[in-house]
């Protein structure tokens, strides 16, 4: 019996037992920690979507892991597995500020260099992992893992050394960023306007990726790899692009953290959204839309944390663990029940 | 004492402690990718198995107790990748990811009230190797023994290579892979539970720093071969100690960017790693099952 013969389940029943099985495992960890998981969950709800400011919070929270789940997704268009978001980020939080700080020009101008200098050191970052797989072969999930670690150590030799702001007594981060280098907040949130830069850039995105050319030939060069002779459409330039393109979105999402949200620079400024930005588009199936949603999803329920920590006096930290068995009920929903009958997929 | 004492003065016991955590959690990833399974999870493997066998020693007092309780908790986690990768089929990488997250989250939620608590751990033996560093250095050769000298090894070895030829010689392969898996929890969750009972004496969220993560890629650099992943722990260690010695003798260089070196030094060596293996035919002793993983 060939493996097509046997049904893969459709789509809808897939989400379905992902659900299902989201359920029972975050109700079995709530339960094991002494709390009523219903009331967990309708704390959840509430807490990242029951009012004005837990909306607010919640587009806080989604805005860098959309533009670091983009980061991921168009490198992954050409088949390459880069998990280089959270060290693109930071480079990009390092060198906007840097521009910040050296600026003498005029202040209308402040704010787009700054976004720029952001986008630009992301880049630079990416090209690392990208030039180290086209010229050496180098598999980029490792390097990009290990490039993040050296990313956050720049970050924190800069605002406990050369960068410090000597007026903030012992608190290690820059001087603030003045009003004119900041992006624009929403209503009267904490949301701002990176979030209006990330959905346009996703829309663009998707206009790029699904409906040109290039889109095209990315998705030929991913299905085929060896196309690139027969075709003469040579892979190396796009991993560069494609990588340069996603390290600019990640930029982007630690210039406008640092920038809008912490107003200076300082470690830990990524709280994981490189991570949850990876996972995001992994199970959104590299797709546009699909990637946006479910960054509001996960942005959401991280952001109900703190709410949880005052409402329901359940520690922040298990909005993480239930973040990792949401991934954990996707990625094993596809689960058939007969592991030696079939190939793995990948 | 000159700076050149104070940096040189019983580097290599240094180095040898600091390398121990990691040289545990190579190992089980070295079994793991040898049955054709590549664990990203490893590093939160070592984040529950750290907590776990801190929570256990502050608990029981007794750091042995400790070890065994990071080592089980370790080797819990991995049976989620184990069944999201066997049973569910799922991609390597991703799977990988999400355990580490999913024990990110666990360690940092069980580890909120070990924060600031001390416990008491191994005593120092002779030179001043502690039995963590001795248990590390003896599990090589056994490993290695078990890899090349068993029959079972040898089945382990035949899974990792092809799966069908081991089906076609009466192996039954997601029994082996599960097993290759589970086993590179254990030891994970023992490295874990050795940095945080031994190495540093403390815990904190996220204390493994990407120790995991460097692991999978100095399994590469160790060609998949036990004898090959003491030096190129010992690399980690070396580079790690380097950076707190040169801090201490007041350095020139920050410590933040000294801290750097052991993740540099590890990607140097998987960029050459790479690069020698690029072009060699056999895929420089890879095991096959894993190539078409790494080959997209």
């Amino acid at each position: 019996m060939s493996p097509a013969a046997v049904a893969a389940p459709g789509p809808f029943v897939h989400t379905l037992r992902a659900l299902l099985l989201f359920g029972a495992m975050a109700s079995g960890f709530f339960l094991l920690i002494g709390h009523h998981p219903g009331a967990i969950f309708i704390e959840i709800a509430n807490a990242s979507a029951g009012s004005g400011y837990a909306i607010g919070e919640t587009l806080l929270r989604a805005t860098p892991i959309l533009l670091c789940a983009l980061a991921t997704l168009v490198p992954a268009r050409l088949g390459l597995i880069s998990v280089g978001a959270e060290g693109q980020l930071y480079l990009g939080a390092i060198c906007g500020t840097g521009v910040m700080l050296a600026w003498t020009g005029p202040q209308g101008l402040l704010l787009p260099s700054v976004l720029l200098g952001g986008m630009v050191g992301g880049s630079m970052w990416a090209m690392v992992p990208a030039l180290l797989r086209t010229a050496a072969g180098v598999n980029e999930t490792i390097s990009t893992l290990m490039l993040n670690y050296v990313a956050a150590l720049a970050v924190t030799w800069l605002v406990y050394g050369p960068w410090k702001n000597p007026q903030s007594q012992g608190w290690p981060a820059t001087v603030e960023f003045p009003g004119a280098a900041r992006l624009a907040n929403l209503a009267d949130s904490r949301a701002h306007a990176g979030l209006l830069l990330a959905l346009g850039l996703a829309a663009l995105l998707y206009f790029l990726l699904d409906r040109t050319r290039w889109g095209l030939e990315l998705d030929v060069l991913r299905s085929n790899p060896r196309l690139e002779h027969v075709t003469g459409r040579r892979i190396a330039p796009q991993v560069l692009l494609t990588m340069g393109i996603g390290g600019m979105l990640a930029g982007l999402a630690g210039i406008a953290e640092a920038s809008a949200v912490q107003g200076r620079l300082q470690s830990d400024l990524s709280q994981g959204a490189g991570l949850s930005g990876f996972l995001v588009a992994w199970l959104a199936g590299n797709r546009v839309g699909r990637t946006v949603w479910m960054s509001l999803l996960i942005g959401g329920l991280l952001a109900s944390g703190d709410g949880l920590q005052m409402n329901a006096r359940v520690p922040s930290s298990v909005t993480l663990v239930v973040q990792g068995l949401l991934f954990v009920a996707v990625l094993g929903a596809g689960a058939r029940w007969l592991p030696d009958r079939r190939k793995p997929r990948d | 004492m000159t700076s050149a004492e104070i940096i040189l003065t019983g580097l290599l016991i240094s180095a040898l402690r600091s390398a121990t955590p990691l040289l545990l959690a190579l190992l089980g990833e070295c079994l793991t990718q040898r049955v054709g399974r590549i664990n990203l999870g490893i590093e939160g493997q070592m984040l529950v198995g750290a907590v776990a066998g801190y929570a256990t020693v502050a608990a029981s007092g007794n750091p042995w107790m400790g070890l065994v309780g990071g080592a089980l908790a370790g080797a819990a986690l991995s049976s989620v990748y184990a069944w999201l990768t066997v049973v569910a089929q799922a991609n390597q990488f991703a799977s990988g990811l999400a355990v580490w997250m999913l024990g990110f989250g666990l360690s940092a939620y069980f580890g909120s009230q070990f924060v600031g608590v001390r416990i008491e751990g191994f005593e120092p033996g002779a030179a001043g190797l502690t039995p963590t560093v001795v248990m590390a250095l003896v599990l090589v050769p056994l490993t290695a023994l078990w890899l090349y000298g068993t029959r079972e090894g040898l089945k382990w070895r035949a899974v990792g290579e092809s799966e069908a030829n081991a089906r076609a010689m009466g192996i039954v392969p997601w029994r082996i892979v599960v097993s290759g898996i589970v086993v590179g929890g254990l030891f994970s969750g023992l490295g874990g539970a050795a940095l945080s009972i031994d190495t540093t004496r403390t815990w904190a969220e996220g204390m493994t720093a990407g120790r995991g993560l460097v692991a999978v890629g100095l399994v590469i650099v160790a060609r998949w071969n036990p004898w090959l992943c003491l030096p190129a722990a010992l690399l980690f260690g070396v580079a790690e100690a380097l950076s707190f010695r040169l801090q201490a003798a007041d350095s020139a260089v920050s410590a933040h960017l000294l801290h750097m070196l052991p993740y540099l030094a590890s990607l140097l060596v998987f960029v050459i790693t790479c690069v020698r293996l690029r072009h060699h035919p056999q895929g420089g002793g890879a095991p096959a099952g894993l190539r078409a993983v790494f080959e997209r």
